[in-house]
């Protein structure tokens, strides 16, 4: 559906992106994660033939961005990052200014119809949109991208400025598209990405440093898992107990325990499950267990260690 | 409808939102207006030249960079210009439909000064030629200054520089049609002034239209530069994104 290949932009002396290659079949829904300046707003403002790759190709359905960008702009809505929104207008006004635009005639009823009830705008709709709040004026303007009922979405920043009851309700939203249309989103917020996307993409100083489902990225960062485990028990044994599991390469011990307990970091290849084996040492030994956590990594902290590798990779090239 | 229409419609409303708009019309119809009373009750005549003499500077260094100057640079400062240029539409159908929005606003303002002929056909009894020309002079003036306005709209951000700019080129443009700026630069480099009287200078052509002569070589001059200007911004604006 979307297909970028050796996507270069540069703005005069600034490379904003580098060599990015990737390709969004019909139906997925894609995160884009990365730090600001990332180029990620860039990307998207090439699928959406607002700015020109420098070089490299940019395809949409089948039509090129820069030889068909009507036919592009047709298949698409876009939400800027910063959302433009005529501040004079009234909200009802805007939207069917936009419908008019996207020669939506006849469907227009059934689609702002929709689109409002969508979005949650009813309550706003004789408001000017220069006085909404800046979550009305966000779901105004995601209003706007849905309101042809386009096959590809392309979000910027989705959620920016709205409370986490309306993050929910926009996060539904997506998921409910998510059979019938191509999303590409962009984030800070990485949880969101998670729990919407199918895949993620992280780009860092311009440039792809990782695509895959989020369990693929985690496994990326990390050599190895860990698990917390407590429990009512001499240290000594604990040790040599847990020790001759298969798998188990380390542990770090708690100081921090209470008198009689002993806790520590039990650390594995990742990939490997040590889970039943340790479950069943737990269980001959008849410990009382205190505290049995998996400890895996944030997408935060998974998101901080891609960025800062890739930054280091970029440094020493 | 088709595309123009819909963003002639959308530009012209906004007009009417803004007061800024509405100060400038009220300034360029009382200053005009001012300004001809103080020559009509000196001289007692029932002719409009007056009028249209100062009508190209007025036009050029105030009314016209007022109403251009937020055609673009207003979607700049909005963001709007990634939501108009991501629309399936031409950008020629949107500058277009920008350009006639702003002419239609200019033709109100015009219209305000209407007054003036309809006094002067009740106290006496003018020579309708002059006037009928000198409004379609203004028209077509005003059309080529509106085309540069958007133009240099389309550069920047900032209204206010905007306005300046397009200020500066168009008052530019009606002085060095004054027959004795010219002449003042022919005093320092030779030819110069008179290179630009004859194929840069505005008022020439205006005052041939005005005093009733309706040539067509004129009209040709104002609509094709007018034509080019809207051409270059859609161009501008498309190369933009490189």
């Amino acid at each position: 559906m979307i297909e970028l290949k050796n996507v270069c932009k540069n703005y005069g002396v600034t490379r904003a992106l580098a060599d990015v290659s990737f390709s969004v079949e019909k139906g997925e829904i894609v995160g884009f994660v990365g730090p600001n300046g990332a180029g990620k707003s860039t990307t998207m403002k090439i699928i959406t033939t607002y700015t020109a790759p420098s070089s490299g190709t940019c395809s949409v359905g089948g039509h090129d961005v820069m030889e068909d960008p009507l036919a592009v702009r047709q298949m698409i809505g876009y939400l800027p990052e910063t959302v433009p929104l005529y501040y004079d207008m009234l909200v009802h006004e805007y939207l069917e200014f936009i419908g008019q635009a996207r020669h939506l005639n006849g469907s227009f009823k059934k689609r702002y119809d929709w689109v409002v009830e969508a979005t949650g705008l009813g309550p706003v709709l004789r408001r000017k949109i220069g006085v909404l709040s800046k979550g009305y004026k966000q779901r105004t303007c995601l209003a706007q991208a849905l309101i042809h009922d386009p096959e590809v979405l392309i979000l910027d920043e989705p959620t920016s400025g709205l409370d986490p009851l309306q993050i929910i309700g926009i996060r539904n939203l997506i998921r409910d598209l998510a059979h019938e249309k191509t999303i590409i989103l962009s984030t800070h917020i990485l949880p969101e990405v998670s729990s919407v996307a199918d895949r993620i993409l992280v780009v860092n100083n311009g440039s792809l440093v990782a695509d895959g489902s989020f369990d693929k990225l985690i496994q990326q960062v990390t050599e190895r898992s860990s698990v917390y485990v407590a429990v009512k028990a001499a240290k000594k044994d604990f040790q040599s107990a847990v020790k001759s599991i298969k798998g188990v390469e380390d542990i770090e011990f708690d100081d921090n325990t209470p008198r009689g307990t002993v806790g520590g970091h039990i650390f594995y290849a990742s990939g490997k499950d040590i889970l039943p084996d340790l479950n069943q040492v737990i269980r001959e030994q008849n410990w009382d267990v205190v505290d049995f956590s998996q400890e895996r990594l944030s997408l935060e902290e998974s998101f901080i260690r891609l960025t800062r590798s890739s930054g280091q990779e970029g440094g020493a090239a | 409808m088709n595309d123009m229409t819909i963003i002639f419609k959308r530009e012209l409303k906004q007009y009417f939102y803004s007061p800024i708009a509405y100060v400038f019309s009220v300034i360029f119809i009382v200053l005009n207006a001012s300004l001809y009373m103080f020559h009509f009750f000196f001289f007692g005549n029932a002719d409009m030249r007056a009028f249209f003499s100062t009508l190209p500077l007025v036009l050029g260094l105030v009314f016209i960079p007022a109403i251009s100057m937020r055609l673009w640079s207003e979607d700049y400062k909005l963001g709007t210009v990634e939501l108009l240029l991501t629309l399936p539409m031409k950008t020629e159908d949107i500058v277009l439909g920008k350009y006639l929005a702003g002419m239609v606003f200019y033709l109100v303002g015009l219209a305000g000064t209407l007054i003036i002929p309809i006094v002067l056909e009740v106290l006496g009894s003018p020579d309708w030629g002059p006037i009928v020309g000198g409004y379609l002079g203004a028209v077509m003036l005003g059309g080529f200054f509106m085309a540069i306005g958007i133009f240099i709209s389309g550069f920047f951000s900032d209204q206010i520089v905007s306005l300046i700019i397009t200020s500066l080129t168009c008052g530019f443009l009606v002085l060095v049609g004054w027959q004795y700026v010219p002449m003042v630069i022919d005093g320092w480099i030779p030819g110069l002034g008179s290179f630009l009287y004859n194929f840069v200078g505005v008022t020439r052509h205006f005052n041939d239209i005005e005093r009733g002569v309706i040539d067509i070589k004129n009209i040709v001059y104002f609509v094709s530069y007018s034509a080019m200007f809207l051409y270059l911004n859609a161009k501008s604006l498309e190369r933009r994104k490189y």
